[in-house]
């Protein structure tokens, strides 16, 4: 089963505040602690990032780089900005790491370190949860 | 007995260390003296200037509260107080001069006025700031691509940042626009953020000093900060702040310095002659981080 998780949303739970933007370490600790609570480990989850403003490094390594090194078998994030992809995807090549992104027209792409990514599409679609298109790309087949 | 430390005239990073050998000079070996930073000939101020006057009153402030005289220049007092620089003063100097009742400017080129930094609310009340005030001023007049303005957003952040997780003391934060023809002939933006906290050799001493042996210090640890991306936390995802803004501004060809203790670093672009590493600089608290971007294109006529 694929969880769900909608980022804006668990913000606005989690820290004191009305915030729109994920940065420095204790809103990104406080995010994730929120998350990890709701999540079974060693699932797999889509990541809806949208309505999230600015994401800067600390947020991407606390939240994103932590849940898929220590939580999640793939994370999947949707509703993600150009800016948030900059600062999502060193982190993840910091740590050997790689997350799948949903475009919004639905495909899926990897991003990271190059030898996690090249097994996280065929786990997807190993698990049924993907498929690939008439076009060759890969897309979900129901989230 | 009061020890003066004179505020340059030009007060911007190039005129720093000149400040900061007075403030040494005026600092060794003083028990308890009084000092006086007298600023009445200041024709202008950048903001690393203006927030590197305010570390200083900090790092003095331990017995009596030292004392500021305004510049004697109205117009320079009052782009002073529009630049937000008095009310973080009035509680750290005992100011003599006549200040104006003007409120920090929210429009027009100072993009973030001078404003404190002690915790992480504080970077989330800049970090919104700066999205709703920047992103015009980024893209038309220095012809930044629109979605640049979220990473300019993170390169603040985690400049802002740096001193919450690093200095142990508060410290402030400025964004001004500007043209600058002495360098380019160009607008740029310039953020300047400064602490009086325990700087770059202090913070990195535990987990670096051993690795660089006779080298260590402050022109090291700063080279292992901002070169080698390192952090005194063991956890493998930090250190990530520093190699950020590196990466953003070297994408808009910007630049960045960081002078801490005795030491300054400077990742120097194409349009600057600065010096990557200078030691040897006066020794002045804390830390002071410059991050400039250029207008995009060629120079103005």
């Amino acid at each position: 089963m694929i969880q769900h998780i909608k980022v804006h949303d668990v913000l606005q739970q989690s820290v004191a505040g009305f915030y729109t933007d994920l940065v420095t370490r204790p809103t990104g600790r406080a995010v994730r602690e929120s998350i990890e609570r709701a999540l079974p480990a060693g699932t797999i989850a889509v990541m809806d990032f949208t309505g999230v403003g600015c994401l800067d490094y600390s947020c991407a390594d606390e939240i994103v780089a932590k849940l898929v090194r220590e939580k999640v078998r793939v994370l999947l994030l949707r509703g993600t900005s150009d800016a948030h992809r900059d600062a999502i995807e060193p982190v993840l090549l910091g740590h050997g790491l790689a997350v799948v992104c949903e475009h919004p027209d639905g495909t899926l792409h990897v991003i990271g370190a190059r030898e996690p990514a090249a097994t996280l599409l065929d786990e997807l679609v190993a698990q049924h949860v993907a498929a690939r298109t008439p076009g060759g790309a890969i897309a979900l087949t129901a989230a | 007995m009061t020890r003066l430390v004179e505020v340059p005239s030009q007060f911007d990073d190039r005129s720093f260390d000149q400040f900061a050998a007075a403030y040494a000079q005026a600092t060794s070996g003083a028990g308890g003296e009084r000092l006086l930073f007298d600023a009445h000939a200041a024709e202008w101020a950048s903001p690393y200037g203006l927030v590197g006057l305010l570390a200083a009153g900090e790092a003095a402030g331990g017995g009596e509260r030292p004392l500021l005289t305004v510049p004697s220049s109205a117009e320079v007092v009052s782009y002073w107080a529009r630049a937000g620089f008095f009310r973080e003063a009035a509680n750290l100097f005992e100011i003599h001069g006549k200040v104006p009742k003007t409120k920090p400017a929210t429009e027009s080129e100072v993009l973030l006025p001078v404003t404190p930094v002690r915790a992480a609310e504080d970077v989330h009340a800049v970090v919104s700031t700066i999205q709703q005030r920047a992103s015009a001023i980024l893209a038309k007049e220095l012809g930044l691509d629109p979605k640049a303005t979220m990473g300019f957003a993170m390169a603040l952040s985690e400049a802002c940042q740096n001193i919450v997780e690093h200095a142990g003391a508060g410290g402030w934060v400025a964004v001004q626009a500007y043209n600058w023809r002495r360098k380019l002939a160009r607008r740029v933006v310039v953020i300047a953020v400064a602490d009086a906290g325990v700087g770059f050799r202090h913070s990195l001493e535990p987990s670096q000093a051993k690795r660089f042996g006779d080298r260590w210090g402050d022109a090291a640890a700063l080279e292992a900060a901002l070169i080698q991306g390192t952090s005194r936390f063991r956890d493998p995802g930090r250190g990530q702040g520093l190699a950020g803004i590196r990466r953003y501004l070297a994408r808009w060809e910007g630049k960045v310095a960081i002078r801490s203790g005795t030491a300054r670093i400077a990742i120097v672009p194409k349009w600057d002659d600065d010096v990557p590493l200078r030691d040897g600089l006066p020794a002045f608290p804390g830390s002071q981080v410059l991050l400039i971007i250029p207008e995009q294109g060629s120079p103005r006529a």
